[in-house]
């Protein structure tokens, strides 16, 4: 390999997930005064998790808003030189249309991010072993705010649920593996380091447009240099690109919708249709065994079971249905020029992004939501804080949410968005469940999942935190 | 005859009045269906259609072009028809429209066929034309799409479980039903063939081309190794594109785009300066040309099945060309798909542009370069003022299967061709 990682450059949320530090918060701050800020940042670049190490107590990271990049004071030319989705942002009106932000989901609703609530310039994102820990270490940063000119304009709880979703399953098993990084992936699943950070190589073999500096700006090589050769400090390398969508899940309108769509003709519930119902909309089992494997009943011996590609073994859908939610994003061998050769799965590793998400707010259980007393008062906000990284947004995240996840007609389907996180037509969305004799449908699915913040972030080295801090 | 035409209209605009139609066709675009001037929804032969401004232009030698109105349409064949129906349903419309171009009769002279003669001698050749599958008519689509919505709904209320009933058992009452639906009685034959004249003509052409190539064999094989080496020649001189597109442009283009299951595409780009280039890309185009016709002309356009139509325009004298197309989806997923399956065949043509990424040996790299490639695209594209879909709701991979629903339903089928035919729906 021509070009290993600097993991003591890349921010350690890149490499891991923190899994073992099961609390979590995100402070999202305004920049009030620039000067003051750059040198709280000065001072907090020592103290940001980077790869090479694997934290055990805590860890922090930060990434940037296209605003704060500005307020920071990097010249408009270099500016310029961000991606076009960083710099637009994720709420002009085609972005929110590409993106499903639409009705209940728009900007304008937005909690945070939106056109009208306050600006956010950074998220602080804090990690740790307990709650008590990370109640610690934020006290310790929040009272630092106030006299660096930041204001925190929301800060934003997690909640650990082992690793399931609010809706029951088991999320995030299939992850990508960054090249160079671990041994133990398969070559499906392997991608290309440049996939998900500036300044590498990516599947195309080339590198991600990124802010490159003449050398004369970086007189003291603080910066990495580029390098693909140009000589040039590249404030890009080591960076990533970090979605964050705060999105909430509706539990109970998901599970009334699954038990209404699944009533024994005597009008009473049937729980195990019910489960098998939403596991094919999702496309695995609550564990999260693929139905691909095992498409009549959970089996949680295969609840990490991520070797696997679909066109083989399934062509039709009638294990896991076409238009399942893990199907489409991760179509794996599924689509063109031609399902279940290497050329389609080289296709597929061009739209790979890594979550790094976590759950918030109280965790319910479905069945006590479907008795009609508890019904009525549970109305808590609950979902998913989505973050997840790619170095180029518009072929990664919003190319797999546009054309994979709220695109009716993925792979051949008609009336058909994702089930579980799609934007559907105002008369309610179609899913089908492919099967013998003859397909069966569901009709006027309603949005389970809507919106309820978000901005696109970038995440830098920690030597081009020290460079912006420096400015 | 069930063959589709392209359509290409250029006119030049009277000086001055590049607002006025910009206004006119503004309106128009709110509501291309059903909008005063030119309701497309009413007429039955066009599958899509469009207007197109080139505003002013300085070519290669600082020579002005002034700007032009395109008007492009895929329809049904005879062209005739369309005609007539403009003429009835729209002749009013056409004179606002066209009384800003140049040449327009006026007055007394404006009648109906005054009106059409107009249009007809400002008809422009197109090289080389992509259906995505060549005989498929806009009525076709339509009832299949009925035909297809129809069954689905039959199956979701004649009965809430299908399962323990053969394929064959569920295909017959499928049929039955259709026979009794007095709505889909025009499903009980199979859809038009294209017509006998055309047919020959195309037969002609595959077979006369290569033909005629191997008649030419000997030249050709002189020519190849000359060409060959001031194609490398002319590649390594040519400059690298880095120009990016503006961000007015951009939003402009991007708040047009992805309303409805499909998408419109129009660039135009110079010609690089040199007899050499002109040259290549006419035999180029007399290839795509070829390749659409006899090649691609089913569903499947080297591996991208997402392009209803496309086409390929030489304008002003050598100068320029347009490429205009509709596509299924996202810019982003066809302009992936351009550099994942087809780079070698946009390569060879829009190589020979300026600007353009740079190539080797014709086909390779150029659109390989992501970045530079989706730049190109951008800055290259315009947008349209006008564009009508005669089925905004169909993928063409939703129209192949509808197709194929219908084509199932006229003859006996075994369990198997059952069970076959009964995944399509």
């Amino acid at each position: 390999m021509a070009d290993s990682l600097d993991l003591q450059d890349i921010q350690g949320l890149i490499i891991r997930g923190y899994g073992a530090l099961k609390a979590a918060c995100y402070i999202l701050l305004e920049i009030n005064a620039p000067q003051p800020a750059k040198k709280w940042l000065s001072i907090l670049v020592d103290t940001l998790t980077t790869g090479q190490i694997w934290p055990v107590e805590k860890a922090l990271n930060i990434a940037f808003t296209y605003a704060g990049i500005k307020k920071l004071g990097l010249e408009p030319a270099i500016q310029a030189m961000f991606s076009k989705e960083f710099i637009d942002g994720m709420t002009t009106p085609h972005k929110s249309l590409l993106l499903g932000d639409v009705e209940e989901s728009s900007p304008a609703h937005w909690m945070w991010g939106g056109p009208d609530t306050r600006p956010i310039d950074m998220v602080l994102m804090m990690f740790a072993v307990d709650n008590h820990e990370l109640s610690n270490v934020y006290n310790a940063y929040a009272q630092t705010f106030a006299a660096h000119g930041l204001l925190e304009v929301l800060k934003l709880d997690t909640v650990d649920l082992g690793n399931k979703e609010h809706f029951g399953f088991h999320d995030g098993v299939s992850q990508p593996m960054i090249e160079g990084l671990r041994e133990a992936g398969t070559s499906l699943n392997t991608i290309k380091a440049g996939e998900l950070l500036l300044g590498y190589p990516n599947e195309y073999g080339l590198y991600t447009d990124r802010p490159l500096l003449k050398p004369a700006l970086d007189p003291q090589g603080v910066l990495p240099r580029d390098s693909d050769g140009s000589g040039n400090a590249d404030l890009g390398r080591n960076g990533s690109y970090l979605v964050f969508r705060q999105l909430r899940q509706d539990v109970r309108s998901f599970w009334q919708f699954l038990d209404g769509a699944t009533k024994n003709p005597d009008g009473s519930s049937n729980p195990i249709a019910r489960l098998k119902l939403a596991s094919q909309m999702v496309g695995r089992w609550p564990s999260g065994a693929p139905l691909l494997k095992t498409p009549d009943h959970d089996d949680p011996q295969l609840a990490n079971m991520n070797d696997f590609t679909y066109y083989q073994a399934d062509p039709y859908g009638f294990n896991c249905p076409i238009g399942a939610h893990v199907r489409r994003v991760n179509p794996r061998d599924s689509l063109d020029p031609e399902p279940g050769s290497e050329q389609s799965i080289a296709v597929g590793k061009r739209h790979r992004i890594l979550r790094r998400g976590r759950e918030y707010g109280p965790p319910v259980d479905p069945m006590e939501l479907l008795s009609v007393e508890k019904t009525m008062a549970e109305n808590q906000d609950r979902g998913l804080h989505f973050l997840c990284l790619n170095a180029n947004i518009s072929r990664q995240f919003e190319f797999i949410q546009q054309t994979w996840v709220d695109n009716p007609h993925f792979n051949g389907l008609y009336d058909d968005a994702d089930p579980i996180v799609g934007t559907h037509c105002p008369d309610g969305g179609t899913f089908t469940i492919q099967a013998k004799p003859v397909r069966k449908r569901l009709t006027s699915l309603p949005r389970f999942v809507t919106v309820a913040g978000g901005a696109y972030f970038f995440l830098p080295g920690i030597r081009a935190i020290r460079y912006l801090a420096s400015l | 005859m069930t063959h589709q035409v392209a359509l290409t209209i250029i006119t030049r605009i009277k000086p001055g009045e590049t607002e006025d139609i910009k206004q006119l066709l503004k309106a128009m675009g709110n509501n291309a269906a059903q909008n005063d001037l030119i309701p497309f929804g009413k007429i039955s032969t066009v599958h899509f259609a469009r207007f197109v401004m080139l505003d002013e232009s300085i070519d290669l030698h600082g020579t002005v072009i002034s700007p032009r109105l395109v008007f492009m349409a895929e329809c049904d064949a005879p062209l005739h028809r369309l005609f007539n129906e403009l003429a009835d349903m729209a002749g009013d419309g056409l004179d606002k429209i066209y009384s800003h171009c140049e040449g327009y009769p006026i007055g007394s002279a404006l009648t109906s066929a005054r009106r059409l003669a107009y249009l007809q001698a400002n008809m422009v050749k197109v090289q080389a034309f992509y259906v995505n599958t060549v005989g498929r008519m806009v009525q076709q689509i339509r009832q299949e799409s009925q035909l297809r919505n129809a069954i689905q709904d039959f199956l979701d209320h004649a009965q809430q479980d299908w399962s323990g009933h053969s394929s064959l058992e569920v295909r017959t009452k499928i049929l039955a039903y259709i026979r009794s639906e007095r709505a889909l009685s025009w499903a009980s034959t199979p859809p038009a063939q294209p017509g006998l004249v055309f047919e020959l003509k195309e037969t002609l052409h595959m077979v006369g081309m290569p033909l005629l190539l191997l008649i030419l064999l000997p030249i050709l094989i002189l020519a190849l190794p000359i060409w060959l080496l001031l194609l490398r020649i002319y590649e390594l001189n040519d400059a690298a594109s880095d120009i990016k597109p503006g961000d007015a442009h951009v939003r402009e283009l991007e708040n047009l785009e992805d309303f409805v299951a499909q998408n419109q595409f129009n660039a135009v780009g110079y010609i690089k300066p040199g007899w050499f280039r002109r040259l290549t890309v006419q035999c180029i185009l007399m290839a795509v040309d070829y390749g659409t016709r006899h090649i691609f002309n089913k569903e499947n356009l080297a591996g991208v099945k997402t392009i209803h139509f496309a086409r390929w325009v030489v304008i002003d004298e050598l100068r320029r060309v347009i490429f205009a197309s509709n596509y299924d989806g996202s810019l982003e997923s066809y302009m992936d798909d351009f550099i994942d399956k087809v780079a070698w065949g946009l390569n060879a043509v829009f190589s020979n542009g300026v600007g353009y990424p740079k190539t080797s040996w014709l086909i390779f790299n150029g659109a390989k370069d992501e970045h530079a490639f989706k730049d190109y695209i951008r800055v290259h594209q315009i947008p349209s003022q006008v564009w009508y879909s005669a089925y905004d709701h169909l993928t063409a991979l939703n129209i192949a299967n509808n197709a194929k629903i219908r084509a199932g339903l006229y003859r006996n089928l075994s369990e198997t061709e059952a069970e076959e035919w009964l995944r399509l729906l």
